[in-house]
């Protein structure tokens, strides 16, 4: 059962593929750890790099992988000096993270963050490792009406976990299918939403879109975050770099305990590391916070969502790799990398694709490994990068989303295009609109249709076909109960806890 | 703390769902097997935009703040450096262009001018030499150099 993975090691065990797998580890912290980047922002500016190199599918996922994985770990270093989160993922790590900062114990706080880090992302990878070909096996028998009935579930339960406003996060999500529909129409060749513009006719490019979507309008914020706060916050100083044994076995129970809060969370289509870490902290300060220090900087506030966040990115990888369902926002561009190279992923890609597969998986482990080594002693060199000023950031990533588009299409087109649509995606943010569900939308929203006229060309145009095995019957009643729950939670709460609001 | 801008964009989404349904409608069919056709599909997503938008009609949400005043006009002003970029990213040549407009952003962000100079200009170089001898990238040289480089 585990051949996959034998292969995987034997594909990312290369010299090339190590190389890579290094190079987007520490490419990934840096930009992680940039002000203002993050781990999404990271990806999205980082993707053209794996084109332009001209390297095989599984070469190229394993720099993304390795580039995601290591901006989580790069995210950590704002949010704990600076008090700064860099995404959502990243907000309760600020919690308990800036305090001990604050207290002196900035070096230990981010040792102890790559530690839990570690052992999170440890945990999740043996669950994908077990779990997804498990999944795989069940996902061979998902037809297309199935596949309809999943989607609607991710993005039920995306609406219902993933941000603060789960109206906005619906709309964002139907803007993303409808982007989707730009360009031929695969089923009758008819051209939808072109006007005329033939760049338009092979629909809106996946890089042109995230790009736009992401790094432009992050220029667009930092001018105003600039413009508002001239000055970042004090960074703490460093101070002793190591984190002692005893700190981390003080914690162990969290980091563990958050850990599979974490791999679950992040299995669950369309929710991310901000669910997770939010749950992972809530259930570790009532579990073990005694003294009522937790938010003043206890070291296990500071483990508990350091460790589900990164579980829940590897856990992410199991809808994604088994069902070609992404796990969260981030999930969504590796997954849109994916296609790029033709590889469909879902139920059939564990077998047609053990290489690619295994490869991924096995350079997860890998990569893990290497981002501990690499962040344990360079936590201190890494933190300069917080300092880099923005008046150097803003014009490199600039630079950096031109050069993108531009060796991917030496099109002016498709440079204009990027600048509408990072116009779009700044004002989105400032409607108070996630970006992750219109990326998660953009990405699906083709699957979604070729899925649903797929299951009523089988059933000749009768709808009941969505409806009609027991799986579907399943996904349906599961996606309702998702959309739902918080609604009612809310209800009850407010009529059992009458003293608190929810 | 308004809820005026959640009324606004209700109404922009409401207008780009008459649009996208418009469209769809529009769209001529061939003959094929398909029973569903290239409408169904963006004409369901235009109903469910709408019913969302009134949603947020009835029950608007707090925003942030708009821009207004120094800053919109520098925000207009980004935009319209990077439209810049973009227009003059071929004729001008990448290092040329690159480094006008890294300054010029620089500045934009509070570096004093000495410091946007150098550093933009270390910025165009820097880069040009990685993408082109480090990644294998061809940026475009400008088509005034050209004639330049093929007088030689």
């Amino acid at each position: 059962m585990f051949d996959f993975l034998i292969q995987g090691f034997g594909v990312a065990l290369t010299p090339l593929n190590l190389g890579l797998a290094f190079l987007g580890a520490l490419l990934g912290t840096l930009f992680g750890a940039l002000p203002g980047i993050g781990p999404i922002n990271g990806i999205a500016i980082l993707m053209p790099l794996a084109y332009t190199l001209g390297l095989p599918a599984e070469s190229s996922l394993i720099l993304l992988a390795g580039i995601y994985t290591g901006s989580e770990y790069g995210g950590r270093m704002s949010s704990i000096l600076l008090n700064v989160p860099g995404d959502a993922g990243a907000v309760m790590t600020t919690l308990d993270g800036h305090p001990l900062a604050k207290k002196g114990l900035a070096g230990p706080a981010l040792g102890l963050s790559a530690v839990s880090s570690f052992i999170g992302a440890t945990v999740a990878i043996l669950g994908l490792t077990l779990f997804a070909p498990l999944l795989a096996i069940v996902a061979v028998k998902f037809g297309p009406a199935e596949f309809f009935a999943l989607m609607i579930f991710a993005f039920a339960s995306m609406s219902a976990m993933m941000g603060k406003d789960p109206l906005k996060t619906l709309i964002g999500a139907v803007l993303g299918v409808l982007i989707s529909t730009v360009g031929v129409d695969s089923g009758t060749g008819v051209l939808r939403f072109t006007f005329d513009m033939p760049e338009l006719y092979d629909g809106i490019d996946f890089v042109v879109m995230i790009i736009g979507l992401f790094a432009v309008s992050e220029i667009l914020l930092m001018l105003e975050h600039a413009f508002r706060h001239d000055q970042d916050g004090e960074m703490a100083p460093i101070g002793r770099v190591m984190v002692k044994m005893s700190e981390v076995l003080y914690c162990k129970w969290a980091i563990l305990r958050s850990s599979v809060i974490g791999f679950v969370i992040g299995v669950l289509p369309g929710t991310g590391a901000s669910v997770a870490s939010a749950v992972a902290y809530t259930t570790e300060k009532r579990i073990s916070d005694h003294d009522n220090s937790f938010g003043t900087g206890n070291m296990r506030g500071l483990a508990a969502p350091e460790a589900a966040n990164n579980a829940s990115a590897a856990g992410s990888f199991v809808p994604m790799l088994t069902l070609g369902i992404p796990g969260s926002g981030t999930t969504a561009i590796l997954l849109g990398a994916l296609m790029l190279y033709n590889i469909n992923p879902g139920p059939m890609m564990f077998r047609e694709q053990p290489m690619v597969v295994g490869g991924l998986i096995a350079s997860l482990y890998i990569g893990n490994v290497m981002l501990l080594l690499l962040n344990l002693p360079l936590a201190g060199v890494f933190a300069r990068v917080l300092q880099v000023p923005r008046w150097l950031l803003v014009p490199s990533v600039a630079i950096l989303a031109f050069v993108g588009v531009y060796q991917l299409h030496s099109d002016l087109m498709a440079i204009y295009l990027m600048l509408v649509i990072g116009v779009f995606g700044y004002l989105l943010r400032k409607f108070g609109f996630s970006l992750a569900p219109v990326v998660l939308g953009f990405v699906l929203g083709g699957l979604m249709e070729e899925n649903l006229r797929r299951a009523l060309s089988i059933s000749g145009g009768d709808l009941a076909i969505l409806w009609q095995s027991g799986l579907s019957i399943g996904l349906w009643i599961a996606a309702a109960a998702v959309a739902f729950i918080p609604l009612f939670a809310g209800r009850l709460k407010a009529r059992f806890l009458p003293g608190r609001t929810a | 703390m308004t809820h005026a801008a959640d009324r606004i964009l209700s109404l922009l989404l409401l207008g780009l769902a008459a649009f996208i349904a418009v469209q769809a409608w529009h769209l001529e069919v061939p003959f094929s097997y398909d029973p569903v056709g290239p409408k169904a599909f963006p004409l369901l997503l235009a109903g469910l935009l709408a019913l969302l938008a009134v949603v947020l009609f009835v029950r608007p949400g707090p925003n942030g703040e708009w821009p207004s005043g120094a800053l919109l006009l520098r925000l207009l002003v980004v935009m319209g450096l990077l439209v810049v970029y973009a227009a003059l990213f071929i004729q001008a040549g990448y290092l040329l262009i690159t480094a006008l407009v890294s300054v010029a952003i620089a500045w934009l962000f509070g570096a004093s001018p000495p410091k946007a100079l150098v550093g933009g200009v270390l910025l165009s170089l820097g880069s040009y030499l990685l993408f082109t001898y480090a990644l294998g990238i061809s940026l475009p040289t400008g088509s005034w150099i050209e004639p330049l480089l093929g007088a030689n």
